[in-house]
């Protein structure tokens, strides 16, 4: 502690050179954090994945659907315990308009049976169920948007079978929530409601987007699912059926260049800094030969103005993080109301900056700032003073 | 008795294939409380006998004894500590530490030594007092003139109270007037405070001051 004040004075001793150095590692640290939360977003809901639950789709594509005579035949495949519907409605209040999005599902009162992590009171899923209109919402949902139960609100959706020339009209009877530590990567953003109400708005034409099949065996996944998908193997709607954490995946998949292209940029970015960095402590270093020699003369050991060197160094990389985690945190909230970007990323559940991703952020600062002062550290620690003094 | 005892120093530097001799068989004993001239023209050995005594650097052979300890045993580590215990340098060009204010440059040895931040500054302002910056105890080098840069230094040399001062052509930078004054204030901590001080010069006036002066030719002591 000590030595602080002679290491910070150190660092104002070029403010410019110094201010642009950690300007640069908080852009560096920004782009981190940034890129790291979106790519944590994207695949922050595989975690929440069941074991035991299996996910029916056409094995031509989700767009397609499939026929609700299925229902039973999968049920009677031996180790299927539950079988359930989800069908993704894509409804916003204003169609087209991403900026209202929020996710939304049809289901049947056995998709809530197979997913005990959403928490819904009693007495309000008893509401629920003896509600054709009734729908669940998530907390946070009912938080933002000010809806609470018995509020009545429309949705209308962008999905062709699904437009049926006027909204469809939802009551909030129940209100949902999760619990992170029982059941880590529950998605706190949804909006349940029954698929019967979509069956009957769209004339009967709203097939099965996927089933959703409990076993009681998740060691029988395999031999489950290749079980259902022979059942429908000569049938008009073939089916491709994996676990739900396959299925999770698959969509992450769909993002995985991206994020492949996002961490490579943060690398280049990462490894750019580290090189700026450097050779603003090797210029440091070097404008302080002298100085170097006098502490050395003083009868500073080699080893502590190797320390001070460092610690300056990684002050650098600390400030700059610390920059930048107050950045990040301020873009990232503020990411979902940017054009275009914010249409993107509305869907994402728990999108802010997670504590974990900020502490990796303010390591990989710091680990940077080390890193850059390493060599001229280590140079200063070998040199001997009568070099030091000859050469100023 | 002789704070500084050297014998039979030898000091070679090897530059490419070369082989440079600095210094060839030194012998030189100062007794404590001594005020040593050291004079010689450039490249004959002066500035490196003097860093030998100062324990920054080594001999190729032969043995230096500076306060008692013999510097060739110590390891770097040993020998840093040794430094700030026992010598402090006075160098031409003051090489004060220009991001520092006067008493935090003269406070810097003190950080190697376990006392409180208040008696660390104590101190400081005392060396200060003593070398007749106290007023300026707040100020940075480039707000003061040379000589006072020079006092400051000088008060960094004193302010652990060594037993021997090393100076490195104290007043190769400076005016006459402000040389003066510094070869004045040599000889108040030579008499008044007992510093033994091994100085080396190019200047006759200065070296007046000294009661000693021993003369250096091509590395080897000639008076």
């Amino acid at each position: 502690m000590r030595y602080l004040p002679y290491i910070l004075k150190h660092l104002r001793r070029n403010w410019m050179r110094t201010g642009s150095t950690i300007v640069a590692m908080s852009i560096c640290i920004f782009l981190f954090c940034t890129l790291q939360t979106l790519i944590r977003a994207v695949t922050f809901n595989l975690k929440s994945a069941n074991a035991n639950i299996l996910v029916m789709r056409h094995a031509v594509s989700l767009v397609f659907n499939l026929p609700i005579a299925y229902k039973e035949r999968i049920a009677s495949v031996p180790g299927v315990t539950r079988v359930g519907i989800a069908n993704w409605f894509g409804g916003s209040r204003r169609p087209g308009e991403f900026r209202d999005f929020f996710p939304n599902f049809a289901i049947d009162d056995a998709f809530l049976e197979m997913y005990p992590e959403y928490i819904i009171p009693p007495d309000q899923e008893q509401a629920y169920r003896q509600d054709r209109r009734g729908c669940i919402i998530a907390r946070k949902l009912s938080v933002e948007r000010g809806w609470n139960i018995g509020d009545t609100f429309q949705l209308e959706s962008f999905i062709p079978p699904y437009r049926v020339g006027r909204p469809f009209e939802f009551v909030v009877r129940a209100i949902y929530d999760a619990d992170e530590k029982r059941h880590p990567g529950t998605v706190d953003n949804l909006m349940f409601f029954h698929y019967e109400y979509l069956y009957e708005m769209t004339n009967q034409r709203a097939g099965i987007g996927t089933y959703r099949i409990q076993i009681a065996d998740p060691a029988q996944a395999g031999a489950i699912s290749k079980a259902v998908d022979a059942l429908f193997e000569n049938s008009d709607a073939q089916t491709h059926t994996e676990t739900e954490a396959a299925f999770r995946a698959g969509f992450v998949s769909l993002a995985g260049n991206l994020a492949y292209l996002l961490n490579a940029i943060g690398l280049a970015v990462t490894f750019t800094i580290l090189l700026v960095t450097a050779n603003t402590m090797s210029m440091a270093v070097r404008e302080r030969r002298t100085e170097i020699a006098v502490l050395k003369t003083l009868g500073f050991p080699s080893g502590l103005v190797m320390g001070l060197i460092l610690t300056e160094s990684a002050a650098l990389g600390a400030l700059g993080g610390a920059l930048a985690l107050g950045l990040s945190s301020l873009a990232i909230g503020n990411l979902t109301k940017l054009p275009f970007i914010g249409d993107a990323v509305r869907g994402f559940p728990d999108l802010g900056l997670h504590p974990l991703v900020a502490l990796l952020g303010f390591g990989l600062a710091v680990a940077l700032g080390v890193l850059a002062g390493l060599i001229p550290a280590f140079l200063a620690f070998r040199a001997r003073i009568t070099d030091l003094l000859r050469s100023a | 008795m002789a704070i500084v005892d050297i014998e039979g120093v030898r000091k070679v530097y090897h530059r490419d294939s070369q082989e440079i001799t600095v210094l060839d068989g030194i012998n030189l004993r100062v007794p404590e409380g001594e005020f040593v001239a050291l004079m010689g023209p450039s490249g004959s050995g002066k500035t490196t006998l003097l860093n030998l005594i100062a324990g920054i650097d080594r001999p190729t052979s032969g043995r230096v004894m500076v306060a008692g300890t013999d510097l060739s045993l110590l390891s770097e580590g040993a020998l840093a500590s040794w430094r700030s215990h026992n010598v402090g340098f006075i160098f031409q060009f003051y090489n004060l530490i220009p991001v520092l204010t006067a008493v935090e440059n003269v406070e810097l040895p003190l950080l190697l030594v376990r006392m409180s931040k208040a008696q660390r500054r104590e101190r400081a302002l005392t060396a200060l007092r003593v070398v007749g910056l106290a007023d300026r105890a707040l100020h940075y080098p480039r707000q003061l003139s040379g000589g006072q840069e020079q006092r400051v230094a000088i008060a960094r040399a004193i302010v652990t109270d060594p037993k021997v001062l090393v100076a490195d052509e104290p007043t190769g930078d400076l005016d006459a007037r402000s040389a003066q004054e510094i070869l004045e204030l040599m000889e108040t901590l030579n008499k008044q405070f007992r510093k033994t001080i091994v100085m080396v010069t190019h200047d006759p006036r200065a070296a007046e001051r000294a009661h000693v002066q021993r003369h250096l030719d091509k590395g080897v002591l000639t008076a």
